[in-house]
């Protein structure tokens, strides 16, 4: 499920719009971020600038008032009535100076302890203290020691001022100077104003410092006069920070605000985790270090709710994209489920599988038109293709059939094999297709043996066709000159052959007691004849092949045969056939293979020169018909053929049995193939009268020829067609006598005591022949 | 040619001996069967085609012998041949028939082999 294509959508597209929004948002991050942290920084300056500017404008009215005080004090004898009065002025008239006091030096002061009165407020109201009166001398104190000793006026450091006012406070000191009558300056007393912490840190509360944010003032000696935590207060800020380096940056921050600039930092936070800013100036009046300190994490903190808010929304967006993708992915994709179903189901065979619908123009409803469209095509070509093939299966049977007609022109059905005491005949036609156009036949009659060897041009149906009018004009040929039927025959092919189908033609007839070969060519290759272990082309001359133009005559040729000779007729199926790289298997070859083959018999010859052929062809197909025959002429013995016939009655056995043994006593054959050959026949003569189905009225015919090495003898009647060596009870031998069967031995002794057996149905009648070879004299 | 069959019944020893002279063929077979049935019919122990006169048999002679084999295994008896001539031994060789058929090849075999059989049956008495 993980695989589809809405769920990659989903999660590609998600992804992808994912990290945009992610590095959107990093990018924008870091922009405000530095921005905040620029404008953080632009603030504080301005914060502690302002804040500066304050402090310097209350320190400054302070030191002018004090100053002005001073001044006057410097020139003008008052009262201690009048310096009071003073005093309590400056105090009344000036917000920020908490406390004032003169103290005189003690050579000016009527009293012994010193003059030193001190106003300062409390509770709203301005009360007046006597400094003099106290228990310590306040000519030890450092508001009165440190401007004498700097010899001008002193911001004194903070102190808490324990009988006076009871504050933490700072005291501007003021010395006033007068000359005495030598003229020599001379301290007249020392004015002061105090500044309450408290005050300056009202002032340092008013920045807007934010919750972690805090400002702090530090005296000249590093002392806390303002900061965060109370407890901190008049402490070193050393002692207070503790952290080596916070309080490095500090030392450096206020080493480098010595000349006035501001200076700033990054530092880690004191009472919060995170880093903090610290901007640090300096107040110039009196030398005072101020900073605010502000945590980087609560500038920050808007810019990261606004970020945590944009991710939320990014989210919803995703999510909500993201069921958008889904629908309509699904949308387009559920067809796209359905067409696949379909198709498995196609591939099973179920062409009418249900398609989705294809609605609207996008590329699914033409894929969803396309399918359905191959769906129909495929119906289509699926039934054309079982129509052709049923027609193509049907063609094929009616050439199989086809086949077995043509074959059945020929004599023994297109393999003949043909023993004869007077000559052996041996000949084999192999269409190069199913059907073909060569042809073969022979005839022996009134001791003349007629043989015709043909090839029509072409192959195939075509030839079949012409071959078949062509056997059948030849097979009705009387006993004319072989020149003579050449000729009417070439008439009769020639009417009507409007497609000018021609058929090259061998037709000779041999004269079994002479020998004489009486020959006529129609354009076919010449006969080879074999001698004395030499094979040669017979010399002839050629007339045209026949079927193109009628009153044609064809000359005769002649030729002597002695027994022993072989005579072989071929079709060009032989000579031209092809090997793989083209080359032809030519004439030479022929007469060779021919000659080669001089020593076997016919059969074995014959055998032998197709598997030449076949060999030589390899993989390459036969390209034409092959037909050949061979003749083996021993010459005739007259006196030693015998036929006649015996009627199926009672008597039957025992006539032939006379019949047959005092032929072949008188042919002087020896007495065991005698009895054999008496044997054989009464099988097979009792075979015909138990299965031919002919009445006792009905006859046998037996022929007998006895050659010098072979003899003969066909048996034949009119019977119903039965094949004694295929269709007879045959018994298994050596079977013990409880499983041994009682019959069917008759066919084995037939087997056994012939050389060759051959059945055939001959003009309506079951021809058996069979043939013993007779041991050389 | 004919076939002449002389049977001779030796009841003591119960063995019939059935000669054979001529030809055993499709023409004689039948009459044949009918006179080798009667024989077997005694119901003898032994029965012996004594072929030393047979000069041919074909596969219609051969089939009566087959018939006349089965049958006396049958009934527990037996069938013997004698004296074949080679070209009749030939035929039986080609067809291999009877391979479980006492053969004597002359009649000093038979004899001898009649004289162990009736010690044989005497022991048991």
């Amino acid at each position: 499920m993980w695989g589809s294509i809405t769920n990659r959508l989903i999660l590609v597209i998600s992804l992808t719009i994912g990290t945009i929004i992610a590095i959107d948002m990093a990018i924008d991050y870091r922009l405000s971020r530095d921005e905040l942290l620029m404008r953080l920084q632009l603030e504080s300056e301005e914060t502690i600038s302002g804040a500066v500017t304050d402090l310097e404008t209350l320190l400054d009215s302070v030191e002018s008032s004090t100053g002005f005080l001073a001044t006057i004090l410097a020139q003008r004898e008052y009262s201690p009535e009048g310096l009071e009065q003073l005093l309590r002025d400056l105090v009344a008239l000036n917000e920020d100076i908490f406390g004032s006091a003169i103290a005189l030096s003690p050579g000016f002061a009527d009293q012994s302890g010193g003059f030193a009165p001190y106003f300062f407020r409390r509770d709203g109201t301005i009360e007046r203290a006597n400094l003099a009166a106290q228990d310590e001398n306040y000519q030890t104190k450092d508001w009165y020691l440190e401007p004498i000793a700097q010899g001008g006026p002193v911001w004194v450091e903070p102190y808490f001022d324990a009988g006076g006012a009871e504050v933490l406070m700072t005291t501007y000191s003021v010395p006033v100077y007068r000359s005495d009558t030598d003229g020599n300056r001379v301290l007249y007393a020392i004015v002061t104003a105090d500044v309450a912490l408290q005050e300056l840190r009202e002032y340092m509360k008013r920045l807007r410092l934010g919750e972690h944010g805090f400002g702090v003032l530090l005296s000249q000696q590093g002392t806390m006069l303002v900061t965060r935590d109370p407890a901190n207060l008049m402490r070193s800020y050393k002692d207070a920070i503790r952290k080596p380096q916070v309080i490095a940056a500090f030392e450096a921050m206020i080493e480098s605000t010595s000349s006035g600039r501001l200076a700033g930092d990054e530092i880690a936070c004191a009472a919060i985790p995170g880093n903090c800013r610290a901007r640090v100036g300096v107040l110039e009046t009196t030398g005072w270090p101020i900073g605010i300190i502000y945590s980087q994490d609560e500038v920050l903190a808007p810019l990261r709710e606004y970020q945590l808010r944009t991710a939320l929304v990014s989210v919803s967006t995703l999510l909500i994209m993201a069921l958008a993708v889904s629908l309509i992915a699904r949308r387009l994709t559920a067809p796209l489920g359905m067409l696949a179903e379909a198709s498995d189901q196609l591939a099973k065979g179920q062409l009418a599988a249900p398609l989705p619908p294809a609605t609207g123009r996008d590329e699914v409803a033409k894929l969803v038109r396309s399918f359905s469209a191959m769906q129909r095509d495929l119906s289509q070509y699926i039934t054309n293709l079982e129509e052709a093939t049923a027609s193509r299966s049907r063609l094929e049977g009616e050439l199989a059939a086809a086949r077995e007609i043509q074959m059945a022109m020929l004599p023994q059905g297109g393999s003949a094999s043909e023993h004869q005491p007077g000559y052996t005949l041996w000949a084999w036609v192999r269409p190069a297709k199913t059907v073909g156009g060569d042809l073969y036949t022979f005839r022996a009659a009134n001791n003349q043996l007629w043989l015709a060897v043909g090839d029509v041009s072409d192959k195939g149906v075509p030839a079949a066709l012409f071959m078949a009018r062509a056997i059948s004009f030849i097979q009705q040929m009387g006993a004319t000159a072989p020149d003579v039927a050449l000729a009417s025959l070439n008439d009769a092919l020639t009417a009507g052959n409007d497609n000018c189908m021609f058929v090259t033609l061998f037709l000779g007839r041999l004269d079994l007691s002479s020998g004489e070969l009486c020959f006529a060519s129609g354009g076919h290759a010449a006969p080879i004849i074999g001698r004395g272990g030499i094979a040669q082309e017979l010399e002839q001359t050629t007339g045209p092949a026949l079927g193109l133009a009628s009153d044609l005559t064809f000359p005769i040729n002649t030729a002597q045969l002695t027994p022993g000779d072989r005579l072989v007729l071929y079709t060009d199926g032989i000579d031209e056939s092809f090997d793989e790289h083209a080359e032809m298997f030519g004439e030479d070859r022929v007469i060779a293979c021919i000659q080669e083959g001089l020593g076997l018999s016919a059969e074995a010859a014959g055998e032998q020169i197709f598997s030449t052929v076949d060999s030589f062809a390899g993989n390459a197909p036969q390209s034409d018909d092959i037909t050949l025959m061979l003749v083996d002429f021993r010459g005739k013995h007259p006196g030693h053929q015998h036929q006649t016939t015996f009627t199926l009655n009672n008597d039957l056995n025992r006539n032939c049995t006379a019949w047959l043994e005092q032929r072949l006593e008188q042919a002087g054959v020896a007495p065991d193939v005698i009895m054999e050959m008496v044997l054989v026949q009464e099988e097979l003569v009792t075979n015909v009268a138990k299965y031919s189905g002919l009445p006792a009225s009905e006859t046998v015919s037996i022929a007998l020829e006895v050659g010098s090495a072979v003899l003969s003898l066909e048996i034949s009647d009119a019977g119903k067609a039965f094949n004694p060596l295929t269709e007879s009870e045959r018994a298994e031998l050596g079977a013990d006598i409880d499983h041994a069967r009682v019959g069917g031995l008759g066919v084995h002794l037939i087997t056994q005591f012939t050389s060759s057996q051959r059945y055939s149905r001959e003009n309506g009648r079951n021809v058996l022949r069979v043939t013993r070879n007779l041991p050389s004299a | 040619m004919e076939l002449t069959t002389t049977v001779t019944l030796d009841e003591a020893r119960s063995v019939a001996r059935v000669a054979l002279h001529g030809a055993l063929n499709t023409d004689t077979a039948p009459a044949f069967e009918q006179r080798l049935n009667d024989v077997l019919a005694q119901g003898l122990a032994l029965t012996v085609l004594d072929m030393k006169e047979l000069d041919y048999i074909s596969s219609a002679g051969l089939r009566v012998i087959f018939k006349a084999a089965k049958h006396t295994k049958s009934e527990g008896k037996r069938l013997a041949a004698a004296n074949r001539k080679p070209h009749i031994d030939k035929v039986f060789e080609i067809l291999k028939a009877l391979p479980d058929m006492a053969v004597f090849a002359n009649d000093d075999e038979l004899d001898e082999y009649l004289t162990a059989m009736q010690e044989k049956t005497r022991d048991g008495e």
